[in-house]
């Protein structure tokens, strides 16, 4: 086998990547895409030297990460693109080429992804462009109507249809993962917390496990349950948000403003724990800053439970709904096929069909012990998206009354030792939207030499412009939110 | 129907009456006060932590345009002289008045202009402009128009529109993708308008003040009327400051 293979968490020697020569690194990653193996990441291991790259695979079927290094040290900066045989390479490829000058040959579309005023082939970026009778051109952004993050969007329309819609981000670009290499530690937790502020905890737990498992640190069972409660209420938080947003987009007001509140329940129950209604503060390297007592728990339950009662009723208002439902039945599908060809993950993907959870395919913290099932929805529409958040939530609640019952006792905070030399490791968590992706490098004075960074919504973008071909323009509002995916995740 | 008033009696009250005395989480990080007591020879534990600088020393004194609560120096001071309250009525008009020295008890805006008030004591229409913004504080903002705090029952809206507005309300710390576009919104903003930030972020670059991807000339170049503190402040900050500010508050 000529990729190195770990686990999630796993710490490993740099030196075991095998760099290939471009055609055997180009070919030996299709085989692997050819066996189901999706690409989380194509970077360098060293900023410093980009002519030595890795493509990191992830296969869920084995739950091993799969790392193939490609060596560009001679020639050009160049390899043939996977992209027109595998879609899901595209925006990786292109990712890469605008950071490290890469090209890769036929590209179908090579594109900006967070840079602005990109000259490409020669020329300035041209956004794509129908042409034809009755053909016009909607522009929005990047900024919005609402209280919201900034994205620049372009619609080729057809009378009401959209043929395509482009996505054109970056606004947010504010060099997350160059400060994290200059960070000292407690500067990098800080900066993971606000990689996307809504994931504040998906995020910060992806770097702890990581920065943890490169210093061989170990935490005890209670700092792990503390950790996986958190990040569930985050999840619920973030999905009574969505569900307020959709309902709110079809007009629906009663059901948006009962999400909301019951949205202030979840978040103000992580204030309770840790004292920021985001989570901020909690994780600290080995461990959690604030312990539960009793207080807390009472506090977490009587929201939770409040929650729990209360959204069964709104949801069953809702998704009994006519008017609602045939606005979400049927509208911005993305089919299983093309959600698998493309790379969707998280909630999207399963709301497709794809059997894709992290907590269960590459399980970490407290998921090791005690498992969260997987709950996938066939249809790919809007509707699967919303409803797969209110079935998630009672999931959810399910789990964190069971982790709050059985929650070991213990000291919350370990040792935390120094990183090790020229080392990797790969660490994924499931935040509320799929999968969170952290690759961090050291070098030989134990200082990162590279941290990537994948938020779900860098896979899911793409997944909303194909929703929307066919479909209404009006609908667009109401699509996007059925996504809910995230600017400054993306664009770090 | 019969579902419809089962839910809005779930609903029951849940706003937010007195927002003046709300009692928030023990847990929660507000003002910070600090003791009046001498530091250890030579210590510089707490300044040495902060991961954003917004400590100075002889005398110990933090600057909350800076911070992020995260609360390091407090629980590494060895004299516990650094206690962050849960008071959040942290909002000021002074970019200078966000240092917390042993002296600050509390802080709050200087009530505006007559003409301030005259045009906007009614009804405040923002717009608001997230520049780099990790949507924690946009979070944050949208809780204010949430069924908890209402914040149009005193006027005060975000709009669409920059046309629609009288001011600008900026989250995040300005990058410079964003740096072409917050100019423009703002220009198309009639006069007389107001800037508030909101968010360590946008009042210093917070965490991110080193990144060579930021363009915070704009802040430079116009007056900013009210400085909201927090990563992200608390929605019942920016409801306090805004009263206090255009007098509303009784
Ligand atoms: S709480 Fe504020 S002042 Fe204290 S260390 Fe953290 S950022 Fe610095
Ligand atoms: S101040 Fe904090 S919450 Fe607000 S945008 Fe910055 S990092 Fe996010």
């Amino acid at each position: 086998m000529k990729s190195l293979e770990v686990q999630n968490n796993q710490c490993f020697d740099r030196a075991a990547i095998q760099f290939l020569d471009r055609d055997d690194f180009r070919n030996s990653v299709s085989e692997l895409m050819q066996n189901n193996c999706r690409m989380i990441a194509l970077t360098p291991v060293d900023v410093n030297n980009g002519r030595k790259i890795i493509a990191v695979l992830a296969d869920s079927s084995s739950s091993m990460i799969h790392m193939v290094g490609g060596d560009f040290r001679e020639g050009k900066l160049e390899f043939e693109s996977w992209a027109n045989d595998f879609p899901q390479t595209n925006y990786f490829e292109c990712e890469l080429s605008e950071n490290y000058g890469y090209v890769p040959l036929n590209h179908p579309w090579l594109r900006p992804v967070r840079k602005q005023n990109v000259i490409l082939k020669n020329k300035p970026y041209q956004f794509f462009k129908l042409e034809g009778e009755e053909v016009h051109e909607v522009a929005v952004g990047p900024i919005h109507a609402g209280v919201i993050e900034p994205g620049h969007f372009r619609f080729q329309c057809h009378g009401e249809l959209v043929y395509n819609l482009e996505i054109n981000l970056g606004y947010q670009h504010r060099g997350v993962e160059e400060l994290l290499l200059k960070a000292n530690q407690n500067q990098r937790i800080i900066l993971s917390e606000s990689i996307a502020g809504d994931t504040t905890i998906g995020h910060v737990f992806a770097h702890c496990n990581a920065i943890e498992n490169l210093s061989n640190t170990q935490l005890s069972l209670r700092a792990e349950v503390i950790r996986t409660i958190a990040s569930e209420i985050e999840r619920i938080a973030m999905h009574l948000s969505a569900l307020g947003g959709i309902a709110n987009d079809v007009g629906f007001a009663l059901p948006a403003s009962s999400y909301g509140r019951l949205r202030t329940l979840a978040i103000n129950s992580l204030a309770a724990i840790c004292g920021s209604r985001f989570g901020r503060g909690l994780f600290v390297y080995g461990g959690v800053r604030f312990d539960l007592n009793e207080t807390i728990i009472n506090t977490v339950v009587e929201n939770l439970k409040i929650i729990n009662d209360d959204v069964r009723e709104i949801n069953k208002y809702l998704f009994s709904s006519v008017g609602a439902l045939s606005r979400f039945e049927e509208t911005g599908i993305v089919n299983t096929n093309l959600a698998k060809s493309i790379g969707l993950v998280g909630l999207a993907a399963r709301a497709s069909g794809i059997e894709e959870d992290t907590r269960i395919n590459f399980p970490y913290g407290a998921y090791r012990y005690n498992p969260i099932s997987m709950i996938t929805l066939a249809t790919g529409d809007v509707f699967a998206r919303a409803r797969m958040r209110a079935i998630e939530i009672e999931e959810t609640i399910r789990f964190v009354f069971d982790q709050i019952e059985n929650i070991p006792q213990g000291e919350i905070k370990s040792e935390h030792g120094r990183m090790a030399a020229n080392s990797g490791v790969v660490s994924i968590v499931e935040g509320c939207r799929g999968e969170i992706v952290h690759i961090v490098f050291t070098d030989e004075a134990r200082v990162l030499s590279n941290y990537k960074i994948k938020d779900p919504s860098f896979n899911n973008w793409y997944g909303l412009s194909l929703a929307l071909r066919e479909t209404a323009i009006s609908d667009f509002p109401l699509c996007n939110k059925s996504f809910d995916l995230s600017y400054a995740g993306h664009d770090l | 129907m019969k579902d419809a008033v089962k839910i809005r009696i779930l609903q029951g009250d849940p706003i937010v009456h007195d927002v003046k005395n709300v009692v928030l989480p023990e847990r929660y990080r507000g003002l910070p006060l600090i003791e009046d007591k001498l530091c250890a020879d030579s210590c510089n534990k707490c300044a040495v932590v902060c991961p954003t600088n917004a400590i100075k020393l002889n005398p110990v004194s933090i600057d909350l345009g800076l911070c992020v609560f995260c609360p390091l120096c407090e629980e590494t001071c060895p004299e516990s002289i650094i206690h962050f309250s849960q008071n959040y009525h942290t909002a000021v008009d002074e970019r200078a008045n966000l240092k917390i020295t042993s002296e600050v008890k509390s802080i709050s805006p200087q009530m505006t202009s007559e003409k301030i008030r005259k045009y906007f004591g009614k009804s405040l229409k923002l717009r608001q402009i997230s520049a780099g913004g990790c949507n924690g504080c946009e979070l944050e903002l949208n809780a204010l128009s949430n069924v908890n705090f209402d914040m149009g029952r005193y006027g005060i809206e975000f709009v669409a529109s920059p046309r629609h507005a009288d001011g600008i309300v900026i989250t995040g710390p300005l990058t410079e993708n964003m740096a072409n576009a917050t100019k423009i919104c703002y220009e198309a903003v009639p006069n007389p308008k107001v800037i508030i930030l909101f968010g360590t972020c946008a009042i210093s670059g917070g965490v991110f003040q080193n990144s060579e991807a930021l363009q915070r000339k704009f802040l430079q170049e116009n007056k900013i009327d009210l400085f909201i503190p927090g990563c992200p402040p608390h929605p019942l900050t920016f409801i306090n400051g805004l009263l206090d500010w255009l007098n509303k508050s009784k």
